[in-house]
């Protein structure tokens, strides 16, 4: 007489999913924090007429205790006008912009020689502002 | 009569959905946080070659700034920030080529930023372009 084999069905629980999922989520959001800058302490300036930011690839920043950081990444001032080429690389005008963040108090003995890297790196300069809600419309 | 005894069930939610309820929260807030658009002004820089060509041919307006934030200096007179915009409407409309329209700012070290975008914007506003002029480092030898 043949005895049939008995067969086990063995199924991955659908319970561990979510926790899965979880987990992947956090570690891209901890990925995606290493390019981001919120970690720069600084305050934006006031001005008027200012315009909506699209998305960019590069953000330069310069944080109130005059530290210049490219995408959250701390560098110095030589290294920028290179990185900043190598990040826009060939991209097409209109999608070189470059978000330009500077402390209000900072001195233009640091945002100057930042601005003429951007520049000669051929990025479109977009300084990140407050609105100035005093000027009257 | 046999009363009838009460059921005291715990009723908990099912923790299978804690890791769902987890996830979809996190997204609502990477979502919430993406959204959040910056606000700024562009600003074009010319150059710095096409710069230098326009400086032998034609005298630019110069712009000086210092740290005092009322008082700019328009091809070196002083004036009222607060007087800028109008005063060099004035000159601008002088000039009819973008390359006689390039206003070369000139700042001392000490400008604070909200100062010089202040000022950098009102020359966008009344149709100038901006380049900025740095000064010169140079090294001299006391012997």
């Amino acid at each position: 007489m043949k005895i049939p084999r008995r067969t086990l069905k063995a199924d991955v629980p659908a319970v561990a999913m979510g926790d899965i999922a979880f987990n992947l989520l956090i570690f891209f959001v901890i990925l995606a924090r290493a390019q981001d800058d919120s970690h720069v302490k600084w305050q934006p300036a006031s001005a008027a007429k200012l315009e909506r930011t699209s998305n960019s690839k590069v953000s330069v920043a310069i944080s109130n205790e005059n530290k210049l950081y490219l995408n959250g990444q701390e560098l110095g001032q030589a290294q920028l006008a290179n990185r900043v080429s190598e990040l826009l690389g060939d991209s097409p005008s209109g999608e070189r912009t470059v978000l330009f963040k500077v402390h209000k108090d900072a001195t233009a003995m640091y945002y100057e020689p930042v601005i003429e890297s951007i520049s000669e790196a051929g990025g479109e300069l977009l300084h990140v502002l407050n609105q100035d809600t005093s000027v009257a419309k | 009569m046999r009363a009838r005894r009460e059921s005291k069930l715990l009723v908990e939610p099912a923790a299978v959905a804690t890791g769902d309820i987890a996830f979809n929260l996190i997204v609502f807030f990477l979502v919430c946080a993406s959204t959040q658009p910056d606000s700024g002004r562009k600003q074009e820089l010319p150059n710095s070659e096409k710069t230098k060509t326009v400086q032998k041919d034609l005298k630019n307006i110069e712009l000086s700034l210092s740290r005092t934030n009322t008082v700019v200096s328009l091809n070196g007179d002083p004036i009222k920030t607060s007087e800028l915009p109008v005063r060099l409407k004035r000159v601008l409309d002088e000039k009819k080529s973008p390359e006689e329209r390039i206003v070369v700012v000139k700042s001392k070290g000490d400008v604070p930023y909200e100062h010089w975008i202040n000022v950098t914007s009102m020359v966008q506003d009344v149709g100038g372009s901006i380049t900025i002029q740095r000064e010169e480092e140079q090294t001299v030898i006391v012997q």
